[in-house]
């Protein structure tokens, strides 16, 4: 959170979580570059540096998309969520990299501009297996630089939370046109059964970790609470631990419920920043704060802390026979409700 | 083919072409009058934000004209 917009949001520690980024890639690079000369010798670099880029991008996407599941199926992986807006960008100047280098030295030198020869170079557009791959990854990259260059607070504010996200989600859309760009081009140039198994491999974990995030999160999503009078039964005070909350869906709605000092509020479980889960967050200096970006949000109101000007919903809660209630209308978003003993 | 493929790439070309002329006026004159933060930022943030505003100008021009500020 701020009042003015940095060019880079950096502290201590994204600052070490960068630098092993950068680290991993060079040493990725380094490792690559010195297997290709032993084992290929004759291959150009030009190849070798496409080659490694390319392969290098890919290997990032696939962290890039194992994180956000990782986190909800473990929140140990957090942290990982909180910095990876850096991993995402690292990962698109690799693409670019790749994919400049791929232009030069396939497209440059004839008589054609460099991107129509892209598409044209091939045109068997018909053909499964010999579809024009560098079609596919020209696509990619176009996805990959609208979410890279939007990759800032500034766009947040400016686009919108909704169409930011949606924006963002088109990664899946990237990572499959990459799918089928690596796939075809290495069946195309020189069938790599090595190649072909890692991208296997990688596509089936990221499709099994989506399917385990969206498994575990079904279960907060088919909770039934028990109604009195529309009061809705959630959960008995003492499941909620002190400075934590938990979460309970209400009327489609996600809802967290906090126990501040030992007493009770709740609040709508989407950050206004960019829809970060709150109820995975804690109390920090009398503050619920996401654990994604830090941003912070009072239980008695879901205001932001001035000058802050964010609000969530509010939700009025109970305490009888020792089970807490909550009163599923949700009030104004910053509406003030007292929390209560429990 | 070659037709759908020229139309394709002129177009993406008109897109980022009107993207980088919005993008010089949204950057410098645009952008502070609907956002404020931007105004008490350092000159170096407009210039990171500038290829964001080439990629995604639509929506921007949207929020310009809906602000009335334009």
């Amino acid at each position: 959170m701020g009042l003015d917009y940095k060019l880079v949001f950096w502290n201590k520690h994204k600052r070490i979580y960068d630098k092993w980024i950068a680290i991993a890639m060079v040493l990725y690079l380094a490792i690559f570059f010195v297997l290709s000369f032993v084992t290929n010798p004759e291959m150009i670099a030009e190849t070798i540096i496409i080659r490694a880029f390319g392969s290098l991008a890919i290997v990032m996407l696939h962290i890039i998309l194992a994180i956000g599941p990782l986190t909800r199926i473990n929140s140990r992986f957090m942290p990982l969520l909180y910095n990876r807006r850096h991993l995402g960008v690292s990962m698109f100047l690799a693409t670019l990299i790749h994919g400049v280098f791929a232009t030069i030295q396939f497209h440059v030198l004839g008589n054609v501009n460099p991107i129509y020869s892209i598409f044209t170079s091939n045109m068997d557009y018909g053909s499964l297996t010999n579809f024009p791959f560098q079609v596919l990854g020209f696509l990619a990259l176009l996805i990959l630089f609208a979410m890279a260059s939007t990759s800032h607070d500034f766009f947040l504010h400016n686009l919108s939370t909704k169409i930011w996200k949606r924006l963002h989600m088109m990664v899946y859309l990237a990572y499959a046109l990459v799918i089928m760009h690596v796939f075809l081009g290495t069946f195309q140039q020189e069938m790599s059964l090595f190649t072909i198994g890692m991208l296997l491999i990688g596509f089936v974990t990221i499709c099994t970790l989506h399917l385990m995030a969206a498994f575990k999160e079904s279960k907060t999503d088919s909770f039934i609470a028990i109604q009195e009078d529309g009061w809705l039964e959630v959960c008995h005070p003492n499941e909620i631990e002190e400075s934590r909350a938990k979460i309970f869906t209400v009327e489609n709605e996600r809802v967290a419920i906090f126990k501040n000092k030992g007493k009770l509020s709740a609040i709508h479980n989407v950050c206004k920043h960019q829809g970060g889960p709150l109820g995975e967050g804690k109390i920090v200096d009398g503050c619920i704060t996401c654990p994604w970006h830090g941003y912070q949000y009072l239980a008695h109101n879901g205001q932001s802390p001035p000058p802050f000007t964010e609000k969530v919903k509010t939700y009025e809660l109970k305490v009888m026979n020792d089970m807490v209630y909550i009163n599923p209308e949700a009030f104004a978003e910053g509406s003030e409700v007292t929390p209560i003993s429990c | 083919m070659q037709i759908i493929i020229s139309i394709f790439l002129a177009v993406l070309a008109i897109y980022f072409g009107i993207g980088l002329v919005f993008g010089l006026y949204f950057v410098f004159v645009g952008a502070v009058k609907i956002d404020p933060l931007l105004k008490e930022s350092k000159r170096r943030v407009r210039i990171l934000v500038f290829p964001g505003i080439i990629a995604t100008w639509p929506f921007l021009v949207g929020k310009l004209f809906k602000s009335k500020k334009l």
